[in-house]
């Protein structure tokens, strides 16, 4: 309770409107992200956390912090009801939900609004739109939003398949109607292969799925993974912020990212640009939004909206001088966006790595432990958005992600032997990591040339590592368990103890055969 | 004492003997200059040789060390001469099969292999659900499967026995 005579909360440099505290729905480091822009702001902040992370990072660092009782996502991140009693338990007038969790679930959007609550996201309505893919797809092509040409509803015999892949122009793709997984996947360059992939990408399907049916989508050559980053107020007022190239994936799962592409021209840039607010609108959107597009060989279609904050995000971030958080909250709290296209100017470069608890060269199984032996990377121009930290388990309920390495450069060039200089520094033990493949990428010739496309880190023979430094490495190895050898033979609570002991004492000096009794004594 | 390590599969013969508190190190015989400081306990070690310094990162056990080297990863095992005659023997008498364990927790989604089929070097085995992800474990090796110890729903520690193979008659 404030004191009579105490004067209200200045309002700093905010508006009426804008709200006081906040409550972040995610943990790791985007939960950290939100939080360091509110602070800035000049927010209070609420955390919400299982019991796997009462030690967390964003546990720590919000002002408040709610424990949901419970280990898993589903008990604690996933229950909407738990995290809506939170804010209201806390007073926080608003909800941030980052990536991931809750962030793409309408029902939830709804539940947060009719808490009364303000939701620092898209209307429910603009992610239902979006989040069923088929009717998406439909909607655009409504919104003259291209799209993959194709079929949208499957057929059944191979006649029609023929008609239909003269209608949308070789080379096509087909693809089982209750595919998954690469079966029932055939690619046909001319009418000939058609009758014989038919026939046996139906036939697989069956045999798979039980439905024989196909769909048919051209298929695009050296596709490449490109979005568009977009804003809109609740004034009818959108920008965007151009493009990132996610082509660096494995099944969909990015791993290197960079603003802007070296494929994408200003005025590509622009047409893109365009197109992804008139997406945007169609569905009513509002706050911030991605729209993904696949490019190929000059030509760009449509592919989903993340009606989210991207992972990504950051590299817009650092070649637009932008801080999208900051823009999502003012954006939820009413305020108009207050300035136009003409006011988005890109700068340099900037490339952002995944630090990912994974093994690539075993076909990046995600790997667990402890984190230790944690090296920190600096300089000019990095950015680390970590969610990890020394003495941190990573186990396997919680997605693999620890953090994110960026750095910005005046050009490509300069940016990606920056983020390389940054990597070599960095070092994160106790897990495996996705690191060792995120620099081999950046040192690949065909990446440094801009030459690469969605299937080019699957290409990648990532099972060796390097060949150079084996003599040193070896020697420092062997010196290694040297050291450790001797360290556990003077160690008085191994068993073996008694002979190693006496050894120990006839052959250290006095002193130290003195310190062992100690330790024995202990 | 005699090592044989490997470092992402490339073997190297080195010795480290320490004489009056200095180590002396040859690599495949020849005298290599090396002077290694441990900066703290966790794995951080700065590494001397020809006028050069490195960075290095280690951890790990007296048989299996991951390295770290400017942002690389090296692999690296290492055997002394009785452990090297060991497993030696063990490759001799033709234990190629073995169980496969599982590598961390998760849960059985399905199992892709039956008992008694023949499988051979990285076929799939069964897909094991962790950290969100589907991921397909194949075999380490040729061979025949044994027995399947496990059903799909199951779920998983780490290092639990998944499946047993015996190795598959030479001819």
């Amino acid at each position: 309770m404030s004191s009579p005579g105490r004067p209200p909360r200045p309002p700093r440099h905010l508006p009426i409107r804008m709200f006081q505290r906040i409550l972040i729905a995610n943990r790791g480091e985007i939960a950290l992200r939100v939080i360091r822009t509110a602070r800035e702001m000049g927010l209070e902040t609420v955390a919400i956390y299982s019991d796997w992370d009462t030690k967390a990072l964003h546990t720590r660092m919000a002002h408040v912090a709610v424990p949901l009782g419970g280990t898993v996502p589903r008990d604690t991140y996933l229950r909407a009801d738990k995290v809506i009693a939170a804010a209201k338990a806390t007073g926080a007038q608003a909800i941030h939900p980052g990536y991931g969790f809750l962030s793409e679930n309408a029902g939830f959007a709804r539940a947060v609004r009719d808490a009364g609550l303000v939701w620092i996201g898209p209307p429910a309505e603009a992610i239902d739109a979006m989040g069923d893919k088929i009717r998406a797809r439909r909607r655009m092509k409504d919104a003259d939003v291209p799209v993959v040409p194709g079929l949208v509803d499957p057929v059944d015999d191979a006649a029609a398949v023929k008609k239909a892949a003269s209608e949308i122009g070789y080379p096509v793709m087909i693809k089982a109607s209750a595919g998954g997984g690469g079966k029932g996947l055939r690619i046909c360059r001319d009418p000939s292969q058609i009758e014989s992939a038919f026939r046996t990408a139906s036939g697989e399907a069956l045999a798979s799925f039980g439905d024989g049916r196909v769909y048919l989508e051209r298929y695009l050559e050296e596709p490449r993974h490109i979005e568009v980053q977009v804003l809109f107020d609740s004034h009818g007022n959108s920008v965007h912020y151009g493009v990132r190239e996610c082509s660096i994936q494995r099944r969909h799962q990015k791993l290197v990212e960079e603003c802007p592409s070296v494929v994408i021209d200003d005025k590509t840039r622009e047409a893109m640009g365009e197109v992804a607010l008139r997406a945007g609108r169609a569905v009513g959107y509002q706050n911030a939004g991605t729209v993904e597009f696949l490019w190929s060989r000059g030509q760009f279609y449509f592919l989903e909206m993340n009606t989210r904050l991207q992972v990504e995000h950051p590299v817009t971030e650092m070649v637009t001088g932008t801080d999208l958080v900051r823009e999502q909250i003012r954006i939820a709290s009413g305020e108009k966006l207050g300035h136009g296209q003409d006011a988005v100017r890109w700068n340099g470069w900037a490339i952002e790595v995944r630090i990912n608890a994974e093994d690539p060269r075993n076909k990046f199984l995600p790997s667990t432990g402890t984190i230790q032996n944690l090296r920190m990377p600096g300089g000019p121009f990095v950015r680390l958005d970590l969610g990890m930290y020394r003495g941190m388990e990573v186990g396997v309920d919680y997605d693999p992600m620890l953090g994110k390495l960026i750095a910005w450069g005046q050009t490509r060039a300069q940016a990606i032997e920056r983020l390389r200089r940054a990597l070599q520094e960095i070092n994160v033990g106790g897990v495996r990591t996705s690191l060792p493949a995120a620099l081999t990428v950046l040192e690949d010739p065909r990446f440094r040339a801009g030459q690469f496309d969605t299937h080019f880190l699957e290409s990648l023979d990532l099972s060796k590592g390097p060949s150079d430094h084996v003599d040193l490495v070896a020697a420092a190895a062997a010196v290694f368990r040297h050291h450790r050898s001797r360290r556990r033979a003077l160690q008085t609570d191994s068993k073996g103890r008694g002979a190693w002991l006496a050894r120990s004492r006839q052959e250290l000096p006095h002193g130290a055969a003195r310190s062992v009794r100690t330790g024995g004594d202990a | 004492m005699k090592y044989f390590v490997t470092v992402n599969g490339l073997v190297r013969e080195v010795e480290v003997i320490e004489r009056l508190g200095q180590l002396e190190i040859t690599v495949d015989g020849k005298p290599y200059e090396l002077s290694y400081n441990e900066v703290d306990d966790l794995g951080q070690v700065v590494v001397l040789h020809g006028g050069r310094s490195f960075g290095l990162s280690l951890e790990g056990d007296e048989n299996d060390v991951t390295a770290s080297l400017a942002g690389h990863r090296y692999d690296v095992n290492l055997e002394d001469e009785r452990e090297r005659a060991a497993h030696a023997a063990e490759r001799a008498a033709g234990k190629a099969g073995g169980v496969l364990n599982a590598i961390m927790p998760g849960v059985v989604v399905e199992i892709l292999a039956t008992k008694g089929q023949k499988v051979a070097k990285g076929a799939p085995l069964l897909i094991l659900s962790a950290m969100k992800m589907q991921n397909e474990i194949g075999s380490p090796a040729d061979g025949l499967v044994q027995e399947i110890h496990v059903s799909a729903g199951q779920a998983v520690s780490a290092g639990a026995k998944l499946i047993t193979l015996t190795p598959v008659e030479a001819g």
